[in-house]
């Protein structure tokens, strides 16, 4: 009685647990998308997720404002990894987004991801409510430096994640209505120039959302791909390794932005509805992690947190579904990559601080 | 702040509320469909064809085979510049630039799909091709088993050919797995018994990956090659037939008299069925608006006047009725006067007193037509529907079935018809049966051909028996003997000494003056007769020129050979 009170005190079952079931899936996922492809990178990918629950433990016990203090450090040395990545970084796909240091590529978008946060709960949560009209600049501005860095390389997945993650750090921060509806006029106002500003591989895979029909083995290859293979699985799934479209080679990607349709053929309906389910256990946890907290500070980080992995987990699901154009954007904790496995659970653990704090 | 973050988590929670619902209608509601079109992305249909079944004659020889022809390609996601890979093998493939770039318009479809642009190569062509290739990307040389006919326009009619079927036909032959692109035999055998000869398609289902590469067989279906069709034709005596016929339009047929087995059939002017394989469709188009009709069997579809040939029928039925005796003279004076018209003999002179043999050795017109007034329309007409002038043979191919009237006609006309003018026409295959029944002791039988099929004994068709009496018979090859071996013969031409020849000759005058068909119609060896022949040479003049010489060369072949 007494040790498992103290247990599910020091450990908070429902973040802990679904982050766990969301990386398991995609170690169960990863092992069967790489075996045509690499069978090796399952196993990198295995040692990048102990890395992150490993970080987990480690930072959850210290006390999140540590970070948030040192946000400032973190923001500049992601910069400067930003542009380090534009001059000398690793071409891949069409698009310079890793560092290579000492054989290992990290990509700077994730920790700049991770600085945002940290500098925008930092300095919104010292603003009054509603925000005045030089914290919104400001706080847009931290924001938005990085993202056209990041949009410049080119990632257009990654910048509108930074600027998710600001408008809802904003917007909890108390983003007045009146500026909510400036931004949506200002949007709507810039969407045209914004077909301007996308580069020709960007349009296309616009168009190919549209219509993937029109350019088969071109742009709409990978949606068309994609949606066989979701549909393909039905209730039940293939099977595990059982996926024709993952075994055979059709889906390109599968083992980073298109996991999420292995999972879809594989393990079918219910496969992806565990991962669903699982996202939205994890992203409700932390509401009501923002919720228990008065600091504002740490309540702005979990939101940070919360708009990230619930808006990236959604763009990308959408995308592999064919709901939306195909962007490259991962799945949180379930696509390869150490640097965003290892930055979430990173954060998490921070989120778990906060947690920890709140019960004090 | 409290509730602006229930918000957004509402928000999200609509938002991958949506999400649910397009997996689920991808899912579950589309499921079906999508596991068709992974399936489909994997699995690969390979069609194997089955080789055709084998034609053999009687005695082993190929008629009808396969051969690996060479067609030249292009494929033209491979081929950086048609332009001058087409003015390099102009030369080598006797075709200008125009005429391969014409071609490759109209067969080109998917860029990765070979072009057929010519559609036969000689081989050594395609070796000097081959040879070129390194320095003419895009130029591809394939090969392909095709049917052979070694004969070639030997025994076409009784061959057949092959062609795609029609859009009528496909449906039917669809649920026998015959494919658009596959040929299907049109007249002839290839056509009757086409479909023990197609042999049933194989294939093999593949499993690709996302680049068409092959990963593993799924499963395997040999093909069954088509089935061995022996047929009852000696190939040396057909090429013989032909040869002497040549040029000259008409047909032959020669039948085994006791059975009825088909020995040779040659119809002229003939073609090569294996135009239809291996050319375009010019060759194809021409032949169909041949005028001389080349792809007609007038074997079975001619209809030609008998002329002479029909006085072996007067003559018999005359003396089965008791109406004539073999010594029952009659003079002829060179012409008769029938009513208000005068018939002429063919000697004007006139034949003098002639009994029956005599009378047929010389062909005289008076004489027969004395007998057939005699007879009567009546029994003349029965004679010659019991011998199976007017109707079909039984022959399981085209045929057309002759004519008898049928009409009430005038003593003229009778007396017409009892030398074979008039309203009568009969087709080689009808005169070669009724050769056969003077020939086996007065059977009427059925012409077949077929030998065997897969091992099997093809249907032996059974004889009738007309009823004639054996003195009948015998008066009657007196006569016909005597055509040949006798020097005041019509026939002698056909005479030779190392076989005895019994026959009868025949010109029919025409529609054409000056233009009659030339019949010869016999059997040999007199005493045991091995074949009965017909040969009518068409608007050739007359039946103791070509017809008897052929029927000479046919008669020494027989002989000679110890098998048929």
């Amino acid at each position: 009685m007494k040790i498992s009170l103290r247990l599910s005190q020091r450990w908070d079952a429902s973040l802990l647990g679904a982050a766990a079931a969301i990386t398991c899936a995609g170690l169960i996922a990863m092992a069967s998308a790489t075996n045509t492809l690499n069978p090796e990178l399952a196993v990198r990918h295995g040692v990048y997720a102990t890395l992150g629950l490993l970080v987990f433990l480690g930072v959850s016990s210290t006390h999140y404002r540590r970070w948030t203090d040192l946000a400032m450090a973190v923001y500049a040395i992601s910069l400067l990894a930003l542009l380090a990545v534009s001059v000398v970084g690793t071409m891949r796909l069409g698009a310079t987004r890793w560092l290579s240091i000492f054989g290992l590529s990290l990509q700077p978008s994730e920790l700049a991801k991770c600085a945002v946060v940290l500098l925008l709960a930092h300095y919104l949560g010292g603003q009054p409510k509603p925000l005045p009209t030089r914290a919104v600049w400001i706080s847009a501005s931290l924001a938005g430096l990085p993202a056209l860095l990041i949009f410049h390389q080119p990632d257009l997945g990654s910048a509108t994640i930074l600027a998710a993650i600001w408008f809802g750090m904003a917007w909890v921060a108390g983003l007045s209505r009146r500026w909510l509806v400036a931004l949506a006029i200002g949007a709507c106002a810039l969407l045209p120039f914004a077909w301007h500003v996308l580069k020709a591989y960007q349009r296309d895979r616009l168009l190919a959302f549209v219509d993937p029909h029109a350019d088969p083995l071109g742009a709409g290859y990978t949606i068309i791909q994609s949606t066989i293979a979701i549909g393909s699985g039905q209730l039940f799934g293939r099977g595990w390794f059982s996926g024709t479209q993952n075994q055979l080679n059709f889906l390109p990607e599968r083992h980073s932005d298109f996991i999420f349709s292995v999972i879809g053929e594989e393990w079918g309906l219910i496969g992806c509805l565990v991962v669903i389910v699982s996202f939205c256990i994890l992203l409700a946890r932390m509401v009501r992690i923002a919720l228990d907290i008065s600091d504002p500070q740490g309540r702005l980080l979990v939101t940070g947190l919360f708009c990230w992995i619930g808006y990236q987990a959604f763009i990308n699901m959408g995308m592999v579904a064919g709901l939306l154009p195909v962007v490259g954007v991962p799945l949180p904790l379930v696509s390869y990559g150490g640097s965003s496995m290892v930055i979430l659970w990173l954060m998490l653990g921070l989120a778990h601080s906060v947690q920890r704090a709140s019960r004090e | 702040m409290g509730e602006r973050l229930l918000r957004l988590q509402l928000m999200l929670l609509a938002a991958f509320g949506v999400l649910v619902v397009r997996l689920v209608h991808l899912q579950l509601v589309h499921g079906h469909m999508y596991r068709r079109l992974a399936e489909q992305n994997r699995v690969r249909l390979v069609h194997e064809p089955s080789p055709r079944g084998l034609i053999l004659d009687s005695q082993g020889r190929v008629m009808a085979g396969s051969q690996t022809i060479f067609r030249v390609a292009v494929v033209p996601q491979e081929t950086p510049d048609l332009a001058s890979l087409l003015a390099q093998i102009s030369p080598l493939t006797h075709r200008s630039p125009e005429v391969l770039r014409a071609q490759y318009q109209k067969e080109r479809s998917f860029a990765f799909v070979p072009a057929t642009i010519v559609s036969y190569v000689p081989k050594e062509t395609a070796l000097q091709l081959e040879e070129a290739r390194w320095r003419l990307p895009g130029l591809l040389v394939k090969s392909e088993t095709v049917r052979a006919y070694p004969g070639g326009s030997v025994a076409a009619h009784v061959l057949g050919y092959l062609s795609q079927p029609t859009a009528e036909e496909l449906p039917r032959l669809k649920s026998y797995g015959v494919r658009p692109t596959q040929l299907v035999g049109r007249i002839g055998i290839e056509r009757l018994l086409d479909d023990v000869l197609r042999g049933t398609s194989g294939g093999l289902m593949v499993e690709v990956n996302n680049r068409g590469k092959q990963v593993r067989v799924l499963g395997a279906k040999p093909p069954e090659g088509g089935g061995l069709v022996i047929l009852t034709l000696d190939v040396q005596l057909q090429s013989l037939i032909a040869q002497a016929l040549g040029s000259q339009a008409g047909a032959a047929v020669a039948l085994n008299p006791t059975t009825g087995a088909v020995l040779a059939m040659v119809s002229s002017p003939s073609f090569s069925p294996e135009s239809f394989v291996i050319t375009s469709g010019d060759t194809v188009r021409r032949l169909l608006i041949d005028p001389q009709a080349p792809l007609m069997n007038r074997s079975t579809v001619g209809m030609y006047t008998p002329g002479s040939i029909a006085k072996l029928i007067t003559a018999a039925a005359a003396l089965d009725q008791h109406v004539i005796t073999p010594h029952t003279t009659i003079v002829c004076h060179g012409a008769l006067t029938i009513g208000d018209r005068t018939f002429h003999c063919w000697n004007q002179d006139g034949h003098g007193p002639l009994t029956l043999p005599e009378a047929l050795m010389q062909s005289c017109n008076v004489y027969f037509m004395t007998v057939g007034r005699r007879l009567g329309v009546a029994r003349l007409r029965a004679a010659m529907e019991r011998i199976g002038w007017g109707r079909r043979s039984g022959w399981p191919m085209e045929e057309q079935p002759g004519h008898l009237p049928s009409r009430r006609l005038t003593e003229g006309e009778v007396a017409m018809l009892a030398i074979g003018q008039g309203e009568v026409l009969v087709t080689a295959t009808q005169a070669a049966v009724m050769a056969s029944a003077f020939a086996n002791g007065g059977s009427v039988v059925t012409p077949w051909i077929v030998q065997s099929v897969e091992g099997r004994p093809g249907p032996r068709p059974v004889s009738r028996r007309i009823g004639w009496s054996a003195a009948t018979l015998e008066a009657v090859r007196e006569g016909m003997r005597m055509v040949v071996s006798h020097p005041d013969g019509t026939g002698h031409r056909a005479f030779t000494s190392t076989v005895s020849i019994a026959g009868k000759t025949g010109t029919a005058q025409t529609h054409e003056p000056g233009r009659p068909h030339g019949w010869f119609v016999g059997f040999c060896p007199v005493e045991q007769p091995r074949v009965a022949m017909a040969i009518v040479s068409e608007h050739g003049g007359s039946g103791g020129d070509l017809p008897a010489a052929i029927a000479r060369s046919i008669c020494e072949y027989v002989s000679a050979a110890e098998t048929l």
